[in-house]
């Protein structure tokens, strides 16, 4: 993901993954390798026996648990509690004191990663103090066919990630791991994709070429999703392609998973994330980001991708 | 927030960024006036910048006018009054423009 400037905030990275995907032997991993500084650890699980504590607490910085229920829903108000907490610790110390605040949220299995960004954003307090640099989502390569093709919630995980890890890599055939891989691309074409055994990172090795997994419509779900990239044209403005964004995002929020690209405008290259109906403040990049400009990818369901390009279309021309 | 005009009351909504000074978010917001009038009209509303603030004073055709602070808040306005949300991809917009161009 691009590096953001410092605006002050207290950085926020989620991390998802379904039930027993490895996100504590992850995360106990990276802390000990140093990967988020003295960051520090809220863990939310949603059955209301904390474990995780005593695995991660040696090695962070401070560690809070959020076992009151899963933070994307019944548990939301201590998460909110808790986030203002770090928040009002952090305004108390004197600025030369101040590190480069960082927190890790490792959510329970059963949390979609989009609601909690969602949760923060529409929080008046801590909006103004958390940045949430980055959504990791781990996939269980071994259990991950029977997850995707029963569980919406799999998929929703997946949809929502920047990064997606892999675990339990070294446990399946290469077969398998290239099926897996195609089906996480084909859910999140926009995510970068990686690997890791018992939290260190893994290089994926040659794979096949395969078609993904062939996942059935579930009731609660819909329509399988579908990438559409658009390479907006030079005479679409900022101002036009913004109203008619939100218009569309208002609309059509729930059945966009995500919206991910490059815009130019008058300040220089923006970049744009929404997942559902939340997008992020976008960041302006420096200019040499600019050679990505204005290709914007839709990954979502319930339209036509050339439904897309006419609509734009018309309210450029029209 | 301002404690004269009330906005804004969070930080700016993700449409306003793309403008660093006065000149463009000016620009910008008539701009975006008639861009929104464009998606508007069909639907009965009128909107233009409401002069004092940033943001679009929404009219409907019974001339009930209503200053919003960003565009989420226009949609969701519209939608309140229509009882739908205006929807870009509605095949009155797609129906026409070829999507080569």
């Amino acid at each position: 993901m691009t590096p953001a400037p410092d605006d002050g905030r207290l950085r926020l990275t989620i991390l998802g993954g379904y039930l027993g995907s490895g996100k504590t032997t992850w995360l106990r991993h990276q802390l000990f390798e140093g990967a988020f500084g003295k960051a520090h650890i809220l863990v939310n699980e949603a059955a209301e026996t904390p474990v995780d504590d005593t695995l991660l607490s040696s090695q962070a910085a401070g560690l809070t648990m959020l076992s009151g229920g899963c933070a994307c829903c019944t548990g939301k108000d201590d998460l909110v509690a808790a986030l203002r907490n770090l928040c009002d610790l952090r305004s108390r110390q004197r600025p030369e004191e101040r590190d480069a605040g960082q927190i890790v949220l490792e959510t329970s299995g059963l949390a979609d990663p989009a609601a909690i960004l969602d949760t923060i954003r529409q929080d008046s307090v801590l909006v103004h103090h958390i940045r949430v640099a980055e959504i990791i989502v781990l996939v269980d390569a071994m259990n991950a066919a029977e997850q995707l093709r029963t569980e919406y919630l799999g998929r929703a995980q997946i949809e929502a990630a920047d990064r997606i890890i892999l675990t339990k890599v070294d446990a399946v055939p290469d077969t398998v791991l290239a099926t897996v891989v195609a089906t996480v691309r084909h859910l999140n074409p926009g995510a970068s994709v990686e690997a890791a055994v018992k939290g260190q990172p893994f290089s994926l090795p040659d794979l096949p070429v395969v078609p993904p997994y062939d996942l059935p419509r579930l009731a609660d779900g819909g329509a399988p999703i579908q990438p559409t990239k658009i390479d907006i044209p030079d005479d679409v403005e900022w101002a036009t392609f913004s109203v008619w964004l939100s218009a569309l995002l208002y609309a059509r929020g729930d059945d966009l998973v995500r919206v991910k690209g490059v815009f130019e405008t008058p300040a220089g290259p923006l970049l744009l994330q929404a997942v559902r109906k939340s997008v992020q403040p976008p960041e302006l990049l420096p200019p040499e980001a600019a050679h990505r400009q204005n290709q914007i990818v839709f990954i979502g369901r319930g339209y036509k991708g050339d439904d897309l390009r006419r609509s734009l279309a018309y309210f450029t021309h029209g | 927030m301002c404690n004269a005009c009330g906005f804004p009351t969070r930080p700016g909504h993700w449409t306003d960024a793309g403008a660093d000074n006065a000149g463009d978010r000016l620009r910008l917001q008539l701009r975006r006036a008639q861009v929104l009038n464009k998606l508007l009209k069909g639907y009965g509303f009128t909107a233009r910048p409401p002069g004092h603030a940033p943001g679009f004073a929404l009219s409907s055709f019974s001339g009930r006018t209503t200053i919003l602070p960003d565009l989420e808040a226009v949609w969701q306005e519209a939608a309140r009054q229509l009882g739908h949300p205006i929807d870009p991809l509605d095949p009155r917009f797609t129906a026409q423009a070829d999507p080569a161009t």
